[in-house]
């Protein structure tokens, strides 16, 4: 009982223990490459425009991924309790 | 960096070899010197000769050393079997389960007074995310083909605009965030042990975070096998 808890823990710790760090370096990766496209590709001459694009699509890529997170398989685990007994 | 003592690096330098002092070192054998990649071939051959001790002589009614890797196996092997089928993982088990031992053992040698963990060092973590990164999409290209893009092109065609940028940053924060959360996770353990063996090394400071770290260590590297595993089953099964 207490393995089948501890694996199961591990399994849900795997699974949500990283939405706050992939949803944090979604948002900076479109941040990061708004600014780049402003700076160096357009050299400044539409800024702040792609910043905010890229600000707001990092935003969206974020909560992608976070729905990606919620619909893995493994994030429901079975209850195994009810086959075993 | 971490510890004040590391030993292979000692014997190395005892030996005449260039031991860099900064986090990166110049010239070629320097870079080789580094303590992770020494302790990386530590881990390596550690893992290599306790297998070769252990399974040396198989039998039918197994032993302490064989029942060990039975468990341990047979276990990694159900659990990729129920998250990514049985195809994969007939194909990428030796991959994974070499990624899981790896992690592990680097992950709990840097408890170890005189060791350091391989892990702790962003460049080990982000080859062997690289690995799986690139090995999922190829997996994803083999099992649809040139189709595989409709992975990143979202439900209807008017969204693809939309969200092919948006899939695109999202596949690549998996690169970044897998990366980071290892080393970052090791680095913290392994620089908190440091400064508190530093500080009040006497008193037994650094005894509790110790045991916080076993589970950091074990929590990591079941968590990056995992993720994985997951990842590999998502590029094989059909696009949403």
């Amino acid at each position: 009982m207490a393995k089948k808890l501890s694996t199961e823990m591990v399994s849900l710790l795997g699974n949500y223990g990283h939405i706050g760090f992939t949803f944090v370096i979604a948002i900076f990766l479109g941040l990061g490459g708004g600014i780049y496209l402003d700076e160096k590709f357009f050299e400044g001459k539409t800024s702040p425009w792609f910043t905010f694009i890229g600000l707001a699509f990092g935003i969206a890529a974020g909560f992608n991924s976070l729905f990606q997170i919620l619909r893995t398989p493994a994030a429901t685990p079975e209850d195994e309790d009810e086959k075993v007994d | 960096m971490e510890h004040p003592i590391l030993f292979i690096s000692i014997i190395l330098e005892k030996l005449g070899l260039p031991i860099p002092h900064g986090p990166v070192g110049h010239g070629l054998l320097e870079q080789l010197c580094e303590p992770y990649m020494t302790y990386t071939w530590f881990v390596m051959a550690f893992l290599v000769v306790v297998g070769k001790l252990t399974l040396s002589n198989i039998e039918i009614m197994p032993g302490k050393g064989q029942n060990f890797w039975e468990l341990l196996i047979g276990g990694m092997h159900d659990f990729f079997n129920a998250n990514m089928g049985e195809e994969l993982t007939e194909k990428l088990f030796p991959m994974i389960a070499t990624f899981a031992l790896y992690i592990a053992v680097a992950n709990l040698i840097g408890l170890i007074p005189g060791f350091m963990s391989p892990t702790a060092s962003i460049n080990t973590t982000l080859a062997l995310t690289i690995i799986v990164w690139v090995t999922h999409h190829i997996i994803g290209f083999r099992a649809h083909g040139a189709g595989y893009i409709k992975h990143f092109l979202g439900p209807i065609p008017v969204l693809i605009p939309l969200m092919l940028p948006i899939e695109l940053i999202s596949n690549i924060a998996r690169l970044l965030s897998l990366s980071i959360r290892l080393f970052g996770n090791i680095m913290a353990k392994e620089t908190l042990l440091g400064i508190l063996f530093m500080l009040a090394g006497a008193f037994f400071a650094p005894l509790p975070i110790m045991l916080l770290g076993v589970l950091v260590s074990l929590v990591q590297a079941m968590v990056f096998v995992l993720l994985t595993v997951v990842y590999f089953g998502q590029a094989q099964e059909h696009a949403h």
